[in-house]
């Protein structure tokens, strides 16, 4: 075995030797050159998917404008979302479902990974509070980075969501959640990215917790409620409401993974710039010292000749 | 009128504790108004806009939303959603279900899946679809999801017929 390997040892020096050689000449020219027309390609590329992007984001910004707008009433029924940075999660009852909204795709930035991020505070802190909690998540990036931190708490995958995201969508994850077991919990977490602005954007979470409680404690005592079973109703009315909740944090999260990857091609292709820049200094230099020997070379070649 | 705004005015206090809870609506509505939040999920039909009432298609039947209701929370079925404005105007929608939540304050928010104007079903198109449901219906297994689809599908097209005003049989 050990021959075997100085063997491959001294064929690989042996063939690197010549290699170096070569790169010293019109080969490293030509390998800069080669360098600087696949940098070019790949921010022909980063440009066009930010000029994509930016034609996109667009149509999210409407579909997030039309879902505050659909979820007032879901908001104003379990509270606003909170802001996941600095928050202890001590609110959070005994065993909660966190509900991530990730992106399918990559090459938009943090988007993904502030989320993962901010589950993994979120389980530290609840399992520091001697809380449980499992995992749900939506998303194939996102199932990728958590998969690694916490495999044994992932209760349900679901990815290769459609985009743009619609209502009816939004109800099929909500009855997949639900189907997983959601209402068994004692809140869902949803954590979602909220958009700002096309550069920035805010990790939240939303706590649902199921209508229950009696006499003092009953939920939505000052309403009357058609039909008169108000458990069937209430039922009915916390799935609409994780419906809708969900809808709205996939809307927010789809307009700041737009936004991101928006701002995140710009930066891209800015720096694609600047190593095309320096590649073409390099280039024209190895270049000029090339003709630079070659006139040399001929210079000298005369001068010899006239003596 | 003026009785009623002279008695607010007389107690701003108490007004101000109602404004508090008030979390729904950003003002109040003018007297004998309510404010309707009618919502879709791919558009906003209406956001507080002052109207005098709203007749909700409830599961278990219609009812009237006025100034100052009751607290209400409804779940819809299929049919016919009737907004009377300001001006005595009346609107008529035809929403797939969903719900009606009347908060206090005389504040009503509709948010349903789908919601079409009524002058834009087509009469025709309804006795088809209404048509074939019933044949869906009639083959499918009794007790079956099938059945139980093609029912509702039957009733949705019932009563998108009967908001028409045509005979459903």
């Amino acid at each position: 075995m050990l021959p075997r390997i100085a063997q491959h040892a001294t064929r690989a020096a042996a063939r690197a030797a010549p290699r170096s050689v070569i790169a010293r000449g019109m080969a490293t020219e030509k390998q800069i050159w080669n360098q600087i027309q696949s940098t070019k390609n790949i921010q022909k590329i980063t440009s066009s998917m930010k000029m994509v992007s930016a034609a996109k984001l667009k149509g999210d910004e409407g579909r997030r404008m039309t879902a505050i707008s659909f979820n007032n009433w879901a908001d104003a029924l379990n509270g606003p979302p909170q802001v996941v940075e600095d928050a202890t999660f001590e609110e959070l009852p005994q065993r909660s479902l966190i509900v991530t909204l990730q992106s399918d795709k990559g090459l938009c930035g943090g988007i993904n990974s502030f989320i993962t991020k901010s589950v993994k505070n979120c389980v530290a802190a609840l399992q520091k509070q001697g809380k449980e909690a499992d995992i749900a998540v939506i998303g194939d990036k996102g199932r990728g980075q958590l998969r690694r931190a916490y495999p044994e708490l992932i209760q349900v995958s679901m990815t290769e969501v459609m985009s743009p995201g619609n209502f009816t969508l939004a109800s099929a994850l909500a009855s997949e959640l639900i189907a997983a077991g959601a209402g068994d919990y004692d809140a869902v977490v949803l954590m979602y990215n909220s958009f700002k602005n096309a550069a920035t954007y805010t990790q939240m979470y939303k706590v649902i917790k199921p209508f229950s409680g009696e006499g003092e404690d009953e939920p939505l005592l000052a309403y009357e409620f058609e039909p008169d079973t108000k458990s069937e109703v209430l039922t009915d009315l916390q799935e609409y409401l994780l419906t809708s909740q969900i809808y709205h944090s996939w809307m927010d999260g789809a307009a700041a993974e737009q936004g991101s990857r928006m701002t995140a091609m710009e930066n891209a292709s800015k720096n694609a710039g600047e190593l095309i820049g320096s590649l073409t200094l390099k280039y024209n230099r190895a270049r000029q010292a090339r003709i630079t020997t070659e006139l040399i070379e001929i210079i000298s070649g005369a001068s010899a000749l006239e003596d | 009128m003026f009785a009623q705004l002279a008695r607010r005015a007389a107690r701003p206090a108490a007004t101000a504790a109602a404004a508090a809870r008030r979390q729904f609506a950003d003002a109040a509505p003018a007297a004998g108004l309510m404010k309707l939040n009618f919502n879709l999920p791919q558009e906003t039909l209406y956001d507080s806009v002052n109207v005098k009432s709203v007749i909700v298609p409830g599961a278990t039947g219609e009812y009237e939303v006025t100034a100052d209701h009751v607290p209400i929370v409804a779940e819809m079925k299929a049919g016919m959603l009737t907004i009377n404005h300001e001006d005595g105007e009346e609107e008529k929608y035809f929403v797939a279900g969903g719900f009606s939540l009347t908060h206090e304050g005389s504040a009503t928010d509709i948010v349903c899946p789908e919601a079409v104007k009524l002058d834009d079903i087509d009469g025709a198109a309804v006795t088809k679809n209404f048509e074939a449901a019933k044949a869906k219906a009639a083959s499918a297994e009794a007790g079956s999801i099938e059945a139980a689809e093609a029912m509702i599908e039957v009733e949705t097209n019932r009563s998108m017929g009967n908001a028409l005003g045509m005979a459903m049989a």
